[in-house]
């Protein structure tokens, strides 16, 4: 672990002229992007805005957001966010190889994407390459891609991920319509067909410019049922269909109500035990908006479409990551100061939680790479995992389980052991009227009678939180997460003219707590959360979607 | 086979009443009443009309796709009638059942031309199994694939395109 230390000088000198910077004289005009940086499968990564030595960041986390720095974790969050294409391509399923980089800007920016992935030993390689080629490579990769950070110091104190995306709109853009009346505008547009590729041939037949509008809708509701995202992607099409994607309130209505993404599927009280067997209840229960009966649109919102995109939802289609980075010292000679020679430990792990609509939940703790071990957490390779464990405990030569684990790769399986089951549920969106005798009606914790008074009065019901039990270290145990989902945080745009992003609300989950309970003694410890991170939700291909 | 041909003997036991039809092409279709009867339209229309023994004129279905929906009504005659316009279970299931998947594996333009005629006749399944199909060809598609798909033109300026993905962003779901 001695090129640590050597990884740590570099950054040490980077982030140095990063903040030497931020004031240029002259401001570079922004370059378009790479395609390569959001081809890669190592940028999807939850990015690693989490330097192990930068802990200030933490009010990062808070959807506030409070006034990032040009330092370098803002810098690699950045570089997270430069890959939001429109794909809905995941990172976890390997795709073809990608060309070896050549260039020293080639080698350094894999450099700092084997950086977010944690990967600081081929890291490291790569930024030694880089350098050897171009030692100002530095430089030439900071133009590239962060020249935005420093073109209006004064104005624009936080610009952030999202304006890093809109890098190359152009500078003399016109009057620009609000987007809902831009999108109001292409109302009675109808679909035009494709021009013939040949000049003077029959144009190709494009059938659905004669569908009206009642099928069009038929039509576009079915996509959104099997993937709201490509739903997503019709409005990209042509100008009708991103009227029928805004305004069809009937296809976001069936979303809502729905079991496939919406709201059906939210667990607001434990459907289950931890162990995954489900608890019945005699009344019915309780969802936001039922299907049997009319309901509204809940107040501060005004459409379907807009309860969907903020109304707290957990998603199923993918995993939430929570990478963490951490530095130890370690074992250094007391004779030296400076710290070039002394070890330090960067550790990486990862937390993982897959949910699923039945309300039970895996939680992994493991320090295996997304990569390796995503594509493979599910409950039945879990019980897989267990029961292969168990075998070679007891070496019983049952071999019923070995059929479904063949195919998962030792790694994996290894990580999956030590999965824990247990269940989710989410805070009620709204109280209830008639429980007013409850002091705090639906207090996340409120059941846990004997949590320690501190967790308890944290603050009012969050409708965001969300409350996970696992199984604990032994039988013994039981283990309470507090969680509350917050979006990442959106950032103003550069261009004053341009609409702000519209990213992705309520994929983060923040820590609120973390305990361990002990059900002989009815004791409760708290777990520290000193290193701990947000979850970010990734979406994994073929989970959720037919 | 013999579930056929038990179902044809059914049929002829009963001594089903024979409708004809005249296509917007002037072709004349022969369809027992049972499975026309799919088609909510021809239904109402029947319950209106004191059966004549005159073709039913069809002013916008052509020969060749009133045969697919025939063909259609006749494979589900036995189907279960749809119970209301916005029953659940209809739309759960989101594959299509292999024989209908046959039936759906014609040219495009084909494929709308049923589509508008189930649209037309008012045949819910065959409406669903049709909007289903096209659906599957959209899932998964980028928006430019899309457009190849459908030969669709690309109608926005780069602006208003760029303004739209900003718009919608969220519904990726990264």
């Amino acid at each position: 672990m001695t090129d640590n230390a050597e990884l740590e000088s570099f950054r040490r000198q980077w982030r140095e002229e990063v903040a030497r910077r931020t004031r240029p004289s002259r401001p570079e005009p922004a370059q378009p992007r790479p395609s390569r940086s959001s081809a890669g499968p190592s940028s999807h990564f939850p990015p690693a805005r989490h330097e192990a030595l930068d802990r200030k960041e933490e009010e990062e986390d808070e959807d506030e957001g409070g006034a990032p720095s040009a330092n370098h974790g803002e810098i690699i969050h950045g570089v997270g966010h430069l890959s939001l294409g429109p794909s809905d391509e995941d990172a976890f399923h390997s795709r073809a190889p990608r060309n070896e980089p050549k260039s020293a800007l080639e080698h350094f920016e894999r450099a700092v994407e084997k950086e977010a992935e944690g990967n600081l030993g081929d890291s490291l390689q790569l930024y030694r390459k880089a350098y050897r080629l171009d030692s100002a490579v530095d430089k030439t990769y900071r133009d590239k891609h962060f020249a935005w950070a420093w073109k209006k110091p004064a104005q624009a104190p936080a610009p952030s991920a999202g304006a890093s995306v809109t890098g190359q709109q152009p500078t003399d853009e016109p009057t620009i319509l609000p987007t809902p009346e831009l999108i109001a505008s292409f109302a009675h547009l109808p679909i035009s067909p494709a021009e013939p590729i040949i000049e003077n041939t029959p144009p190709p037949p494009c059938p659905i410019a004669n569908v009206p509008s009642e099928v069009l809708a038929e039509i576009l509701s079915h996509v959104a049922l099997i993937d709201p995202a490509s739903f997503c992607r019709m409005a990209l099409v042509c100008k009708r269909l991103a009227y029928h994607f805004a305004h069809e309130q009937r296809i976001w209505k069936r979303l809502c109500q729905g079991s496939e993404f919406g709201f059906k599927a939210m667990q607001y009280s434990f459907a289950c035990d931890i162990h995954g067997l489900p608890e019945y209840t005699l009344g019915p229960r309780y969802t936001p908006f039922p299907q049997s009966m009319p309901v509204q649109v809940p107040e501060p919102l005004s459409s379907w479409g807009e309860v969907f995109q903020m109304f707290p939802r957990i998603r199923f289609t993918g995993i939430y990551i929570s990478t963490v980075n951490y530095t130890r010292p370690g074992a250094s000679s007391a004779y030296q100061n400076v710290s070039w020679n002394s070890p330090i430990h960067i550790v990486t792990y990862y937390r993982y939680l897959r949910f699923y609509p039945d309300g039970t939940v895996i939680y992994l703790l493991s320090t295996v790479e997304p990569l390796v071990v995503v594509p493979y957490i599910s409950r039945e390779n879990i019980k897989a995992a267990r029961a292969t464990s168990q075998k070679q405990h007891h070496r019983q030569a049952a071999d019923a389980n070995s059929a479904s684990s063949d195919t998962v790769p030792p790694v994996a399986m290894g990580a999956l052991k030590h999965a824990h089951r247990g269940r989710w549920r989410l805070a009620k969106p709204t109280p209830e009227s008639d429980s007013s005798d409850e002091v705090p009606p639906s207090h996340p914790l409120s059941e846990y009678d004997s949590l320690p008074a501190k967790a308890q009065t944290t603050a009012a019901p969050d409708p965001r939180d969300l409350i996970i039990e696992t199984e604990g270290v032994g039988p013994k145990y039981m283990y309470l997460l507090q969680l509350s989902l917050r979006s990442v945080s959106t950032s103003k745009p550069t261009n004053p003219n341009m609409t702000p992003s519209n990213p992705s609300k309520n994929t983060k989950l923040v820590w609120k707590g973390y305990w361990s309970y002990n059900k002989l003694t009815d004791d409760w410890a708290e777990f520290g959360l000193k290193n701990d991170r947000a979850f970010v939700f990734r979406r994994v291909r073929g989970w959720g979607m037919p | 086979m013999s579930e056929q041909t038990e179902q044809n003997a059914q049929v002829e036991q009963s001594a089903p009443q024979i409708l004809t039809f005249c296509t917007n092409d002037n072709a004349i279709l022969e369809v027992e009443r049972d499975v026309a009867e799919r088609s909510v339209l021809i239904r109402h229309l029947l319950e209106d009309l004191p059966a004549s023994g005159q073709a039913i004129p069809l002013q916008m279905v052509n020969e060749a796709v009133m045969k697919k929906v025939i063909e259609w009504c006749r494979h589900h005659q036995k189907d279960p009638p749809s119970t209301g316009d916005d029953d659940d279970s209809r739309r759960k299931t989101t594959d299509i059942e292999e024989w209908d998947q046959k039936f759906m594996q014609v040219d495009q333009e084909m494929l709308f031309e049923i589509i508008l005629a189930a649209n037309f006749l008012d045949i819910k399944g065959l409406l669903d199994v049709g909007c289903k199909t096209v659906a599957n060809m959209i899932k998964g598609k980028s928006p430019e694939e899309i457009r190849k798909t459908f030969n669709i033109q690309n109608d926005f300026t780069p602006e208003e395109e760029d303004q739209i993905r900003r718009e919608n962003e969220w519904a990726e779901d990264r």
